[in-house]
């Protein structure tokens, strides 16, 4: 009877531990208190000594005494192998928030570690360095000598703001974490020697950044080149953006400063520390008639000399959609062809109603739209529409499939749609990384190019493909011809409403005569006229040409 | 009383482990930072001090015929060999960041000789150190209850608590004699009224303890008590209350008492709870620091943070950066052991004190006098009570109340009381069958 009652006690005891440990791992702390109490007076039931009635007064109690006390060191281990061991991870990155200040708590041990570690470097793809780590008295300051680039890099702000961009991403290959050899880890380790931190080689081209920076002047927007047979990225350049170097500290004078600074871009109503061309979405506006025309002839619902009426004006469930001012003269047929070259918004209108809200949306999804692209930095998802049931309205749909309604875009992603249409309709996995190396200079890991979506068929890309072309030879995106090249186009201009200046877009590939890379630029609220963002796309894309052997 | 001298085989033996962590773990301390495999003797002198003094002493004991446990001496030594690596590996890190802390070394170095002094003479002196705690029980309990008085009129206020009593450079902390002469003065009383702790007064149809015999004691407690809820010292007030109702059970059996003391420590609890506002502040720091982690919860969210930081194996002496817990050389040593040794360290840090507990039990139950037996039990429990209490609190347990880790803590009254303590044990284990003051042989 007994024995059956300190077994299922210390079954119990078990059981409730085991339970708290492990299950209830992050549980809150008060109710990890109460189970191990009872735990507690379980253990106590489980081995309470049973002593013969024949021993003496003092010898019982004193025994008794002991045994309460060893129990109290049994449920201390047990506390501490929570603490040290299965919380352990959690605990050491644990951050808390004063709740006066909202100044945060964060573990010294990591930050201090944090200037102890020689950090991997960043190079572009030509080998120039983006990110260092320099020794400087007892600590390894980051610095970053492209300004161009270093925002890309991301910032490394141990004492104050943590890490972002790549610097986070990478952050245990840099430090040397992980991708090493384990044992050589493990050895270092243990004879308390730093990790020798992985090199990032980027697919990044800093010259063609600087580029993109000096055609972007002070305009916000963004640019993206990606290379169209594998998805490397070699610009990604967003205005207005940071400079990273002065969010690194290593002193108090200097976290002083970095604080500063910090208040001036989290105050500045341009907010620079978004990224335009991954962190944010905007009305892509015609740009978009790309993926409609590749839908609507990837379905065989329509060809290029498909034939629609556009008088200019169109009405819709009572809604009367106004042509732009785009048409070059007054007729009133136009084939897909001519309204893709001229932009024509009627066209498109009815393309968006020929395809009807499913085969859109299964089209958007095709492309990338409400999907997370994958990327090696946090890259905003696409939306076609916020609310499920606004394709299911005529104007709706036909305002989509020019390009309005509800649709927002990355810049990066549009430069991807310029890139699968130009890549015979596979969309590729975008990158940025593209390989890592160890002290020794050994590749230790290398980004294989990998197909993301088979959005279309090759022949219905080679069909959008030759449009885009024609879009150039004659057509509202005729500026972005370049001797010699075979370039394809498409603007936009994406309308915002009463009072907003519209943003300006351009994506486009150029080739020889097979295309090579895609562009996407974008001007936020960058005017009517679309000069601008074609200009910077042209210029990127011969420069980008002539850049390669 | 002429005893033959006997080499102490099993004690020689086991000081060969805190010989080997003390000179090992001061080379690391050393070493670790430098990066470079370089030393000089002159680096761990102290070390071989300590290791000399401690074989030394094993030989004293043998010399002058000791003939008590074997294990209690080696075990306390780990102990304060360790406090002595834990010093010597944080003083250069706090001196950087307090001046005042500068000389934390070299006192704790003194501390802990004085300490091992005091061990060494409370076994020389033999029975007569037992035989005057006995017949001065009174005496020792008034002349500490009155230092503790002197405190309060007189004391310095530290951190809220008035703990310390400074008499020109000396600054004494007079509760840790208060521990001591608590246990022996409860000892004796209970042990002179043996036979009528255990009856029971009639009154009418209630059957009650026999009052008058408890009143003097109940009366003892509850000043001692009261007058640390005034010097606002939680942790030895959690101590005492503890060495009470662990000596009024052992002695008696009765658990009536146990209850009723229990009772009314809840229900001291519970009013201290209500009516003090930095009681409450420590039970929510008990159950989550988190919520104000830059100013009420940052000593626990530092320790917390070198704990979980330690992992299984610790950083390694000298690796880690315990030093962001405040007073980590006090309060928060275990802290520091389970950050820089990791989880093995910590829980073999807490197999020390156990083994240390469960021996002073075992003394104390081999011991034929009843004032030794008592004494022995009682002076267990110290070690015991305050092992759970400060590491309790360090690991959230409970709510953490200030007291220092036994021979670990840096601090001065703390080592030379607690050396004392186990003085006391290995004075009782060497005691021969003959009573104290010839009492009766059962």
């Amino acid at each position: 009877m007994m024995s059956v009652l300190r077994a299922t006690s210390l079954l119990l005891f078990f059981t409730l531990v085991g339970f708290g440990l492990l299950v209830g791992g992050d549980s809150d702390d008060a109710r990890w208190l109460a189970l191990l109490g009872t735990g507690w007076l379980l253990l106590l039931v489980a081995f309470w000594p049973s002593l013969p009635a024949s021993l003496p007064t003092f010898n019982r109690t004193a025994i008794r005494t002991a045994f309460l006390l060893a129990t109290v060191f049994a449920v201390l281990s047990v506390q501490l192998v929570r603490i040290q061991v299965v919380r352990s991870e959690a605990t050491v990155t644990r951050r808390a928030l004063d709740p006066v200040t909202g100044d945060a708590v964060t573990n010294p041990r990591v930050i201090e570690s944090d200037l102890d570690v020689e950090r991997g470097r960043v190079f572009d793809r030509n080998g120039s360095v983006l990110a260092d780590s320099v020794r400087s008295g007892d600590v390894y300051r980051r610095v970053y000598p492209e300004p161009e680039s270093a925002y890309v890099v991301g910032y490394y702000s141990p004492l104050l703001y943590g890490r972002d961009g790549l610097e986070a991403t990478y952050d245990a290959e840099l430090r040397g974490d992980e991708g090493t050899n384990a044992l050589v880890r493990w050895r270092n380790d243990l004879l308390h020697q730093p990790q020798e931190g992985l090199d990032l080689h980027l697919t990044l081209d800093a010259r063609l950044q600087r580029t993109a920076h000096e055609l972007l002047a002070d305009r916000p927007g963004a640019a993206v080149v990606v290379d169209v047979e594998t998805g490397a990225v070699l610009v990604l350049a967003s205005n207005p953006h940071y400079d990273p170097n002065r969010l690194f500290t290593a002193s108090p004078p200097e976290r002083e400063a970095a604080h500063g600074y910090w208040q001036t871009l989290t105050s500045d109503p341009a907010s620079p520390l978004l990224l335009r061309a991954t962190d944010a979405s905007f009305t892509p506006g015609s740009t978009f008639k790309v993926v409609s025309a590749a839908a609507v002839i990837d379905a065989g619902f329509a060809s290029p000399e498909t034939t629609y009426e556009d008088d200019g004006s169109f009405e819709v469930d009572g809604r009367v959609i106004p042509e732009n001012e785009n048409r070059p003269d007054d007729s009133t047929i136009w084939t897909l062809r001519e309204g893709m070259a001229w932009s024509l918004n009627i066209v498109f209108a009815q393309v968006g109603l020929a395809l009807g809200p499913s085969v859109l949306r299964d089209y958007g999804d095709r492309f990338g739209f409400d999907e997370e692209i994958p990327f090696d930095l946090p890259l905003v998802e696409s939306q076609l529409a916020s609310d499920d049931e606004f394709l299911d309205e005529r104007p709706a749909l036909a305002e989509t499939a020019f390009g309005q309604g509800q649709l927002l875009a990355s810049p990066l992603h549009m430069a991807m749609v310029a890139q699968c249409v130009a890549n015979g309709g596979q969309m590729m996995r975008p990158f940025l990384v593209d390989h890592l190396r160890n002290e020794e200079g050994d590749v230790v890991e290398r980004t294989e190019p990998s197909v993301w979506r088979e959005a279309i068929s090759p022949d219905a890309a080679a069909q959008i493909e030759e449009m885009m072309v024609g879009g150039i030879e004659r057509g509202v995106a005729a500026g972005a011809a370049i001797a010699g090249l075979r370039v394809g186009g498409k603007t936009g201009t994406a309308e915002l409403g009463e009072g907003q200046e519209p943003h300006a877009w351009f994506i486009g590939f150029v080739g020889d005569p097979e295309p090579r890379y895609a562009v996407a630029v974008f001007l936020e609220n960058g005017g009517a006229g679309m000069a601008g963002s074609l200009a910077i796309g042209r210029e990127l894309l011969a420069a980008a040409m002539a850049g390669t052997p | 009383m002429i005893a033959r001298s006997r080499f102490r085989f099993t004690e020689f033996q086991l000081l060969v482990a805190p010989s080997l962590m003390a000179i090992v773990g001061l080379l690391t301390i050393f070493v670790a930072p430098r990066g470079r495999a370089e030393w000089s003797w002159t680096d761990i002198w102290v070390s071989l001090a300590f290791v000399g003094i401690l074989f030394g002493m094993s030989l004293g004991f043998g010399a002058i015929g000791f003939r008590g446990d074997q294990v209690v001496f080696p075990v306390t030594a780990t102990l304060a060999g360790l406090g002595l690596l834990i010093v010597q590996r944080l003083y250069p890190d706090l001196a950087a960041l307090d001046d005042a802390l500068a000389g934390l070394a070299q006192r704790q170095l003194i501390y802990l000789l004085a300490g091992l002094a005091v061990l060494f003479v409370t076994v020389l002196l033999r029975r007569r150190v037992i035989e005057w705690l006995r017949r001065f029980k009174y005496t020792w309990m008034i002349l500490s209850l009155g230092l503790l008085a002197i405190t309060y009129l007189f004391g310095t206020e530290i951190y809220g608590a008035k703990l310390w009593l400074y008499i020109g450079p000396v600054s004494i902390q007079p509760s840790e004699i208060v521990k001591i002469t608590l246990v022996t003065f409860m000892a004796g009383y209970l042990e002179d009224k043996r036979d009528l702790v255990g009856t029971s007064w009639r009154l009418g149809f209630l059957r009650l303890p026999p009052v008058p015999y408890l009143l003097p004691m109940g009366l003892m407690w509850a000043a001692s008590l009261s007058v640390l809820v005034v010097l606002n010292d939680l942790g030895s007030a959690l101590l005492f209350f503890g060495i009470f109702l662990v000596m009024l059970y052992v002695a008696s059996g009765r658990l009536l008492y146990v209850s009723v003391g229990l009772a009314t420590f809840a229900a001291a609890c519970w009013f201290a709870y209500r009516v003090f506002a930095r009681i409450d502040i420590r039970v929510q720091n008990w159950l989550d620091p988190w919520q104000d982690p830059r100013d009420l919860g940052w000593q626990q969210v530092q320790s917390e943070y070198a704990l979980a930081s330690g992992g299984v194996l610790g950083s390694g002496l000298g690796m880690g950066r315990p030093y962001h817990i405040p007073e980590v050389q006090t309060d928060y040593v275990f802290s520091a052991i389970g950050e820089e040794l990791g989880l093995l360290g910590s829980l073999a840090v807490l197999a020390l004190f156990l083994i240390l507990v469960m021996r002073g039990f075992a003394i104390g139950l081999r011991a034929q006098d009843g004032f030794a037996r008592l004494v022995a039990v009682g002076m267990a429990t110290i070690i015991g009570l305050q092992t759970i209490i400060i590491v309790g609190g360090v690991v959230r347990l409970i709510p953490l109340t200030g007291i220092t880790l036994p021979f670990v803590s840096y601090g001065g009254s703390s080592l030379l009381t607690n050396f004392f303590v186990v003085g006391l044990l290995l004075n009782v284990s060497g005691l021969r069958r003959r009573s104290v003051n010839g009492g009766s042989r059962r």
